[in-house]
């Protein structure tokens, strides 16, 4: 009986020391930046979108973001409006995408020492709410305790049912579009 | 005879006069500039909770009143106290309204046009600032955290 209750007290101690250290190595981004760039003979696309949230867990190696869609801002309101209508994003129903990924090699990096450590993050990408598998590199910088992460994603969009079928967009957009990924933690 | 030619000479000018309207009116479809959100009437006005609450009480019935399909989104004024000033990468002022109390508060992006308005602002301040929402607040189980109502093309519409 007394075993058991030392037992228990331990575990608890235990479990919330642990939850304690493991909520003190995740970070949360100070500034981020997310580029969406589409390339055609037609045209070249941007939009650049300053408000999404990231976390970084330095002990587990899991990189989160949270984007929110309507603050993608392009030079030209119609494809402003192209881009958020239900057509497309339809980002009225699906206002956040989503990056939940892992690096993969995270013994590679050392937080605690300067340096630019290029690892191997896989995991899922949600966007307009369908989820797809994504592997891609990612760059870690270190520098005298900050951390900033950088990354590219080449994102198809029919696997996220994105298609532009018709019409001036599927002539204009690029069938695999390349997302920049910039984050200070 | 002359009267033909007169009409032959309307009947031109008009469809003329027409396809000059039509062309015009592509043209500035294709060109429209971006949305002025300062001089968009303003939509609704809240206290910083208010909105944060109705986002946490209920994200879709929330998301339906105040998103737009094509991302012109309802545009708010927001009171609060000031709690964070920062800068995002594009050089923008950041001002987080959120009151102590609250689980999440709202995230001001201004633009190179109204930042200076920010240079008096000071933590805790309490202040008006006037925007469009991009997105809600939620608890994100995989951020493992709150986040904020997020406004952009943000003024300051009045600090006291």
């Amino acid at each position: 009986m007394k075993k058991t209750t030392i037992l228990s007290i331990v575990a608890v101690a235990f479990i919330s020391l642990t939850s304690f250290t493991a909520s003190a190595q995740k970070l949360v981004s100070s500034k981020t930046h997310f580029k969406f760039f589409s390339s055609t003979p037609a045209e070249d696309i941007e939009a650049n979108n300053y408000k999404t949230v990231g976390t970084l867990d330095t002990s587990a190696g899991a990189i989160v973001f949270s984007v929110p869609m309507q603050s993608f801002e392009f030079e030209k309101a119609l494809m402003q409006e192209h881009f958020n209508s239900k057509k497309f994003l339809n980002t009225k129903a699906n206002p956040k995408a989503k990056l939940i990924g892992k690096i993969v090699d995270l013994s590679q990096v050392d937080f605690g020492k300067n340096g630019s450590y290029t690892v191997d993050v896989s995991g899922d990408l949600t966007i307009n709410g369908v989820t797809n598998a994504v592997n891609e590199k990612a760059t870690i910088v270190v520098q005298d305790g900050k951390i900033a992460l950088n990354s590219k994603l080449n994102v198809t969009l029919a696997d996220y049912e994105v298609a532009f079928k018709k019409g001036k967009p599927s002539k204009n957009i690029a069938k695999t579009v390349e997302v920049t990924v910039e984050a200070n933690y | 005879m002359a009267t033909k030619k007169k009409i032959l000479k309307i009947a031109l000018i008009v469809i003329g006069g027409g396809i000059l309207i039509a062309v015009g009116i592509v043209f500035y479809m294709l060109n429209k500039p971006a949305r002025d959100v300062q001089n968009t009437k303003t939509d609704y006005s809240y206290e910083a909770s208010q909105i944060v609450n109705e986002y946490l009480t209920d994200a879709q019935t929330a998301n339906d009143k105040y998103l737009d399909e094509a991302g012109n989104s309802k545009v708010l004024e927001i009171s609060g106290i000031v709690a964070k000033i920062s800068e995002d990468f594009n050089n923008q002022k950041v001002l987080l309204l959120k009151s102590v109390n609250d689980k999440a508060g709202v995230s001001c992006t201004f633009t190179s046009e109204t930042n200076s308005k920010t240079s008096t602002v000071k933590v805790g301040d309490q202040i008006t600032i006037k925007g469009v929402i991009r997105s809600g607040a939620s608890y994100d189980e995989d951020l493992g955290m709150y986040e904020n109502v997020i406004i952009e093309k943000s003024d300051i519409v009045s600090n006291k």
